[in-house]
């Protein structure tokens, strides 16, 4: 039984708590940030605009694209902020753990999935969205002319990976709230969070600007396929444990 | 069926081209000769499939430019 004297210090626990949660939004920033849906339609997009038009209007649309990518983030985490809001009433209490149940559940079937199902078997780095919807991406990205049509494509790859991305913005705008607003600026925080997972189509938009090709990236992907399924596997699992252990039996 | 004259595949091949680096020129020699040798190499079938079409062609494509052979083949499987 807990007596006064076994209690550890509440500077520990918000410390502890603090670090925890500091540790979910960087694991889940890694995991944005390795995704491939995004870099995919990105370098497709590089690809066909480049064949098209000239260095300069191919490097000013394909910022767009990474615009697009970027503002649909944020909007997405803005919902999802909402949706943990509702679901949480701002703090963790016993009558919402259900919710939580369902979130760590999401998050280790998506690490049982990006095992399997992430990537579709046979050559290539065919991913797990419908056909129907890759070849809408592929035909947009190969028509795509102006700012406008590169930051619509960037939005809609953005909205295409939710099924792999909305466990985890609903994790982090948890994780976010319960992190103390005087202790650590949280909107840093959220700005880093939308931020950071588009640094992979900066440097694949820098590859491309330094001579690289489509093919060159292509290959890389291949090679680092099975590196990405089990990095994806191990951080979802990560994410599920610790928000397991601090947050729901805790 | 008269590959040669297919508008749309030539116009890809040539965004395809232009987009890996190979000058205007030759990329449009690398594409009559391939889609030549890709025709011949299919008269003798009666059913020709876009998978046959494909395959022939980036066989040949892969003797002139093999990032333009790998770009062809593989661009359906990206995403």
């Amino acid at each position: 039984m807990g007596t006064l004297e076994n209690q550890p210090p509440a500077c520990y626990n918000l410390t502890m708590s603090f670090f925890v949660s500091l540790g979910i939004v960087i694991l889940a920033m890694l995991i944005m940030a390795c995704l491939q849906l995004q870099p995919g339609v990105f370098s497709l997009f590089y690809h066909y605009a480049s064949g098209k038009y000239s260095k300069a209007r191919t490097s000013d649309i394909t910022l767009f694209f990474i615009l697009g990518a970027e503002t649909s983030a944020a909007c997405l985490f803005l919902c999802s902020y909402y949706i943990a809001d509702f679901l949480f009433l701002y703090k963790f209490r016993p009558e919402t753990s259900f919710f939580a149940w369902i979130i760590a559940g999401a998050l280790l079937a998506l690490a049982i999935m990006s095992i399997f199902c992430y990537f579709r078997p046979g050559p290539g780095t065919k991913l797990f969205i419908p056909r129907r919807c890759a070849q809408n991406l592929d035909s947009h990205a190969r028509t795509a002319s102006s700012r406008s049509d590169a930051f619509a494509l960037g939005a809609l790859s953005g909205i295409c990976e939710l099924p792999f991305t909305l466990p985890l913005y609903i994790v982090t705008s948890i994780e976010i709230m319960e992190m103390t607003v005087e202790f650590f600026p949280s909107n840093l925080l959220t700005i880093l969070y939308i931020v950071i997972p588009t640094i992979p189509l900066f440097i694949t938009r820098w590859k491309f600007q330094l001579g690289h090709n489509l093919a060159n990236i292509q290959r890389s992907r291949v090679k680092d396929k099975n590196f990405t399924r089990i990095i994806l596997s191990l951080i979802y699992t990560a994410i599920a444990v610790l928000f397991i252990y601090f947050r729901i039996l805790a | 069926m008269e590959i040669t004259n297919n508008k749309t595949l030539i116009k890809n091949l040539k965004i395809d081209a232009k987009a890996i680096g190979i000058p205007t020129g030759a990329a449009e020699i690398f594409i009559n000769k391939s889609l030549t040798a890709a025709q011949k190499s299919l008269k003798s079938k009666k059913i020709i499939t876009d998978q046959d079409l494909k395959l022939a062609i980036v066989k040949e494509l892969r003797k002139y430019n093999t990032d333009f052979a790998y770009v062809y083949e593989n661009h359906d499987k990206i995403i």
